[in-house]
């Protein structure tokens, strides 16, 4: 790696965030979206995330 | 917080010497107060900071600490737009200290934050694990000048460290060892995502997330540090991702920290349940200590080799906030979880092996302090772990109770005579060369640097506690 300590090491990181951002926009959107409003007509109360729960650092435990 | 008169400025400041990386401000002492200057640099930033509403949301949370606005005149150089005196967390830990869940839980703790910060047009412009703490029991961001405003097409530039400061320490710890942990300590920014990669079991490049975020983004770091510079002139090509995929990306770091786990196996974590003790020694060794922590009559504790606890319980108990440090990664987590779980924020467990204890480290050995250097606690409580230091790690008895000496007025100390069984397991193996490892050869090897204060037999046990003071 012979320009590792004069370039940018973020570079990498940056257009992989950008790939990645792109490929899970979509399912994201789906799942989270359109999970929403789906909970929110069956009565349910909208943004609860069921995977989160006990792992919520924002929780007041 | 009590208002304060304007003070009078006595000494020049002193600033933080891990303070420098950040050109929006630095953190600095003076007269003994810890303050934090806001930059020109970054007075726009702090403006939306407080004007969105977002720190009083966070502080009312208590996801970040609180502070108090200050005269400019305390400013440690020229050009400041705001000195703040934040509140002090009780002990500074750092990530190589920390158990399994409390790393994990300082990660989720990011990135809540992050997506805090999106819903009012800022983000955390680093996501450094130093920037977090533990306090009254639960991680807090301590570091108020994380937050900056930006567009939300703008890629997170904190997306890399968080991988290197959470992430890959994480991944490993629950994949690999619980152990590489402690790679934090020699790599202070975080640990290298192709190290990190290469030493990750082959089968965690089926888990989605440690794929995408951990081997691919090893990839493509190794890919752009083998592509050639651009030009000078080359304009820098702005890279955008969509409101939703900055979401996205967040909801699958999230979901892959929290799918992260680990489950101890260790000798230690059953300890506690496995000792020597009758329940009559149990009891006598439990009134023995509480008495000699009443007598001290301190307001901080250090338990050494703490385990999974059961004195610094007694010791909150009595009033103290107690640091539980112990060497074993599966204790201190069973500890935090309990100590989680029974809500008591008095105690903090952290990791620690005496024997080589933290170091300083970072830029000049200033950054992160050393284990000794963090405060000085009212009594350390070193029960059942002086036989294994001079036994087990050939210290003499006098190195150890220097330490002590060095690190608080008072130790309440339990000494293992040889003849107890859990002595005589360390000593079967090996060859018997503590020959002024007794009962007499403690109290005159203890006697150059304390005074003994009590000495007390535990009932049905061959163990005795001292209660030493420092001359």
């Amino acid at each position: 790696m012979p320009f590792l300590a004069y370039i940018d090491p973020g570079s990498g990181s940056m257009l992989l965030q950008v790939l990645l951002a792109g490929a899970l926009a979509v399912p994201f959107f789906f799942r989270r979206v359109i999970g929403d409003a789906w909970h929110r007509i069956r009565g349910g109360r909208g943004t609860t995330r069921p995977d989160d729960g006990a792992e919520d650092a924002t929780s007041d435990r | 917080m009590a208002p304060r008169t304007p003070p009078a400025i006595a000494d020049p400041p002193t600033v933080d010497p891990g303070s420098f990386r950040d050109p929006a401000g630095l953190v600095f002492r003076r007269d003994g107060t810890l303050y934090r200057q806001v930059h020109q640099a970054g007075a726009a930033d702090w403006d939306v900071y407080r004007s969105s509403g977002l720190h009083d949301r966070l502080v009312a949370d208590r996801l970040v600490v609180d502070h108090v606005e200050e005269s400019l005149d305390l400013a440690a150089s020229p050009g400041a737009v705001a000195v703040i005196r934040p509140r002090l967390v009780e002990m500074v830990s750092y990530p190589y200290e920390w158990s399994f869940s409390q790393l994990k839980e300082a990660a989720l703790l990011t990135l809540d934050l992050q997506a805090r910060a999106l819903d009012v047009g800022m983000r955390l412009k680093d996501a450094s694990a130093y920037n977090i703490q533990f306090d009254a029991g639960r991680p807090i961001l301590i570091d108020t000048l994380s937050f900056e405003a930006a567009p939300p097409t703008e890629p997170w530039p904190a997306y890399r460290q968080f991988c290197e400061h959470f992430l890959a320490p994480l991944a490993l710890m629950a994949h690999r060892d619980v152990r590489c942990g402690l790679m934090l300590r020699e790599f202070i920014d975080g640990i290298p995502l192709d190290l990190a990669a290469r030493l990750m079991p082959g089968r965690t490049r089926l888990n989605p997330g440690l794929l995408a975020h951990l081997h691919l983004h090893a990839s493509a770091q190794r890919r752009a540090a083998n592509e050639a510079p651009p030009a000078h002139d080359t304009p820098k090509q702005p890279r955008r991702v969509s409101a939703i995929g900055q979401r996205a990306l967040l909801d699958s770091i999230r979901r892959t920290i929290s799918g992260l786990r680990w489950r101890p196996r260790s000798h230690w974590a059953g300890y506690a349940t496995t000792t020597s003790y009758s329940e009559t020694a149990t009891a006598s060794k439990g009134s023995l200590v509480r008495g000699m922590l009443d007598a001290v009559g301190g307001a901080t504790a250090w338990d050494l080799g703490a385990n999974t606890g059961v004195y610094s319980a007694l010791a909150a108990d009595a009033g103290y906030k107690v640091v539980a440090w112990d060497q074993d990664a599966a204790s201190v987590e069973a500890h935090w979880l309990q100590v989680r779980g029974d809500g008591r924020p008095s105690i903090l467990p952290l990791v620690l092996d005496l024997a080589n204890p933290s170091p300083a480290i970072g830029w000049a050995l200033e950054e992160r302090g050393s284990f000794l250097g963090r405060g000085e606690p009212d009594v350390v409580l070193a029960l059942a772990l002086v036989h294994h230091l001079a036994i087990g790690n050939n210290v003499p008895l006098a190195a150890i109770a220097r330490l002590f000496a060095r690190m608080a007025r008072y130790a309440i100390v339990e000494f293992v005579p040889k003849d107890d069984p859990m002595t005589r397991r360390l000593l079967a193996a090996r060859r018997d060369i503590f020959d002024s490892y007794t009962l007499d050869g403690f109290r005159a090897d203890v006697a150059a640097t304390h005074r003994i204060v009590r000495e007390d037999r535990v009932d049905d046990s061959p163990r005795t506690l001292f209660l030493l003071e420092r001359r």
